[in-house]
């Protein structure tokens, strides 16, 4: 393996180069909780569940990968119904295309962040509830990603 | 008696080591100095840096919050330490990383403890401080504790001998061991006398403050946090600030030696009281921090071979080299 050698002049530059970022930035962050990434329409996010299609197969709780889909069985009730767990879902979709009757699918909120744990468990009363984004519902700012010659990628509002 | 006590507190041996340069005034460089260190690797490296703590000052205040976060926390001692090393190391090393202060002078007239040797002293007294992070990894029992202390043994090496000898030309040129007497000899700074020796005391500086890029001894992504591994609560925030607290001393002496120290002396300040005619020297010092916690952000870590070979094979005969140049300087009598 050949070495490269560094003398006086490449640690100038590398030095110049760090000056050149730091007098101007080029940020990529996206100041979450006041702005945020509008996703497609078609974006494999939160999943939301149909009360009323559902058939109760439980197929959707068997093939979840990471255990994130349980079924919920109230006391007198028949019907068990599913709920679900984000502390553990990875967004793999399996449940959606399991389910026969389209009782679940996807949304385009993705917004996984809580507060506490237990907040990322939907039993199927809450997981009925349709999804707003908690950011947005908040008034942040939708941004979108466009491609920049010199920069890459870049964050401009939508 | 309020006399008595104000004349005391403002005498220059307990408002030297204790106000400024001493306790006071490190404890609020080191508060701001980590910030300035994280956002200017932030901005270098895309992204934003602390943020939520304070924002209109976009996060001026995490250091405080990491600091009380540390003092509140518990400080948990392992069955397997050897508790008397591993307890009293952080506070031996503290202590030594802060006493340097006391010899180190702000002002023409306001010089704590008054020897002429200041600069061999200071330069001792920082080179006691690998003693206590070895004793720091030999009493912590732990395989990465370990490893971070021989490679503490190893730094030393590297660097000591090049410090020394780039410190002893400075001396040469100026024919006095005294910081003081080195401020008032230079008419042109020593960076533009000697920058040889310049350069090998500003690397030999950041590899003993063991600042990016040669961290090798705390080597975060290799060996946890090295010697201070197993520490928790405020004995890991002795630790890290060991490191900045040296780079503090270290860049009031290199501004000293060689960035002509309190010159140019503002006289009204130094009318007012003496030490404030430190001003320039602290901020040339901060100056000089804030680049030097900019190069984290530009370098990688060298590997503990690279960095024994720069010490030895580069930064020792180029500080030999230096002391040549500076007698040379001496007998054709241009300083």
């Amino acid at each position: 393996m050949s070495r490269r050698k560094v003398g006086l002049r490449e640690h100038v530059e590398a030095v110049a180069t760090g000056l050149k970022y730091l007098v101007k930035p080029n940020r990529i962050t996206v100041y979450y909780p006041e702005e945020t990434i509008g996703l497609g329409e078609r974006y494999r996010g939160m999943i939301h569940y149909d009360w009323d299609k559902c058939i109760s197969c439980s197929l959707c709780a068997m093939i979840c990968p990471a255990d994130a889909m349980k079924m919920y069985k109230k006391k007198g009730e028949k019907k068990a119904r599913p709920g679900i767990n984000y502390q553990r879902c990875i967004f793999c979709g399996y449940c959606v295309d399991i389910c026969p009757t389209n009782a679940l699918s996807f949304t385009n909120v993705h917004d996984v962040a809580y507060e506490s744990l237990e907040e990322m468990v939907y039993p199927p009363e809450r997981f009925v509830e349709e999804w707003v984004s908690p950011a947005e519902k908040e008034g942040a700012k939708r941004l979108k990603v466009v491609f920049d010659e010199e920069r890459g990628l870049v964050h401009v509002p939508e | 008696m309020v006399g008595e006590i104000l004349e005391i507190v403002f005498s220059p041996q307990f408002f030297g080591p204790v106000v400024f340069p001493g306790l006071v005034t490190v404890l609020l460089v080191l508060l701001t100095i980590i910030w300035v260190e994280r956002k200017i690797a932030a901005r270098v490296q895309m992204r934003v840096g602390p943020l939520y703590v304070l924002k209109p000052l976009g996060g001026a205040i995490q250091m405080l919050a990491d600091g009380l976060r540390f003092f509140f926390q518990e400080f948990i001692i392992p069955e397997t330490v050897d508790k008397l090393p591993f307890v009293a190391a952080p506070v031996v090393a503290m202590t030594f990383a802060i006493l340097p202060f006391a010899f180190i002078p702000v002002a023409p007239d306001f010089i704590p403890y008054s020897v002429p040797y200041s600069m061999p002293v200071f330069l001792g007294l920082n080179t006691v401080i690998p003693l206590t992070i070895i004793a720091m990894a030999w009493g912590s029992n732990n395989k990465f504790s370990i490893q971070g202390g021989i490679r503490e043994a190893y730094m030393t090496i590297a660097y000591e001998a090049a410090l020394f000898t780039a410190a002893l030309a400075m001396a040469i040129t100026y024919g006095t061991l005294d910081f003081a007497e080195m401020v008032e000899a230079q008419g042109v700074p020593g960076i533009l006398v000697n920058p040889l020796s310049a350069a090998v005391f500003f690397v030999a500086m950041l590899m003993s403050a063991g600042k990016l890029p040669f961290d090798i001894v705390e080597g975060e992504q290799e060996i946890v946090a090295g010697p201070f591994t197993e520490y928790s609560g405020i004995a890991f925030g002795l630790t890290m600030g060991i490191g900045y607290v040296q780079l503090y001393g270290f860049t009031l002496a290199f501004t000293l030696m060689y960035l002509s120290g309190w010159e140019p002396l503002i006289p009204f300040l130094h009318d007012i009281y003496p030490a404030l005619g430190g001003v320039m020297l602290f901020a040339k010092a901060y100056l000089l921090m804030v680049f030097i916690v900019f190069l984290r952000s530009v370098y990688g870590r060298y590997r503990l071979d690279q960095a024994l070979r720069l010490g030895w094979r580069r930064l020792f005969p180029l500080s030999l080299l230096s002391v040549f140049f500076a007698v040379v300087l001496r007998v054709i009598g241009v300083v």
